[in-house]
């Protein structure tokens, strides 16, 4: 997987989080992982069809994910209800048609299929044996993940 | 509050406009959030939704006309988000009409909404607010 998907999903997440949440994004050390697990209480799924194709999985905290939707709304939020996984959803439907945006300016032409929200499962996406990269992220409000699965077509 | 001023585009009559639209937008989210059962709320929702898809059309219609006569050089990038947000209005004003006005549903498109409109003024408004400065005009 090559380092322009990463940074372009990186750089997307940087950018909505700072037009939208008005918050910084810190990078932290990226792992491989087998298959895509959802492992926190807030997952989305983005498919990526095009010149890549595959899967991108957020992973968010609950409370990093009231706090998320507040911060929109600026309303209490105490459960991840239908208001705030669609919020969720489309934060991260956001960032990945802006992550397909910085991606023609590598030459890859690529559209993101519209968010799945899954609230407090821990499944696992089975990648046919193949790893993900996983990228922690640090914000002020708490830690997510993005897990990412693209192959060239 | 839904508004923060960092949202502000510098422009009186467009900012004016984008602080009715987040306080229409904040009570709509108010009354599908509350705990009031969705049977009794049903017409509150309907009569405040009826209202703010009218109050977008008519503020894009009013922003287009400020753009035409600054002659803002992005108008037609900015109408073509404007055309995809009102048909994104559209398409969940059609699955109402056809009988999925349900509260799921109506939470899902308030929460869309919300995220659409902060992306836009908080980007592409911006540009104008941008411009204008540039021009020397107001902001």
């Amino acid at each position: 997987m090559k380092a322009e998907s990463i940074n372009a999903f990186y750089s997307a997440t940087q950018d909505v989080f700072h037009l939208m949440l008005d918050l910084g994004v810190e990078r932290g050390e990226i792992k491989i992982v087998d298959g895509l697990v959802s492992s926190k209480d807030a997952n989305v799924i983005l498919g990526v069809t095009g010149d890549l194709k595959g899967t991108i999985l957020f992973s968010f905290p609950k409370n990093m994910t009231l706090e998320m939707v507040k911060i929109m709304s600026g309303m209490e939020m105490n459960t991840i209800d239908g208001f705030v996984s669609s919020a969720l959803g489309e934060v991260a439907n956001i960032i990945g048609g802006n992550a397909a945006t910085n991606l023609t300016t590598h030459n890859y032409i690529c559209d993101i299929v519209p968010p799945q929200v899954i609230v407090g499962q821990y499944e696992s996406l089975s990648l046919a044996n193949r790893n993900a990269l996983q990228i922690p992220l640090v914000t002020d409000i708490g830690e997510f993940d993005i897990n990412i699965f693209l192959a060239e077509k | 509050m839904m508004w923060k001023e960092r949202y502000r585009v510098g422009v009186d009559l467009i900012d004016e406009q984008h602080m009715e639209l987040f306080k229409r937008l904040s009570n709509f989210i108010q009354i599908v959030q509350n705990d009031i059962p969705w049977e009794k709320k049903m017409g509150e929702v309907q009569e405040t939704l009826d209202f703010m898809a009218d109050y977008v059309v008519y503020h894009f219609d009013d922003e287009e006309k400020l753009q035409a006569e600054i002659n803002y050089p992005d108008i037609e990038i900015h109408k073509e988000a404007h055309r995809v947000f009102k048909e994104g209005i559209n398409d969940y004003v059609k699955i109402f009409e056809q009988g999925e006005f349900t509260e799921e549903k109506i939470k899902e498109f308030s929460a869309k909404l919300m995220a659409w409109l902060i992306m836009h003024v908080g980007k592409m408004d911006q540009k104008i607010g941008q411009y204008v400065r540039e021009k020397g005009g107001q902001a």
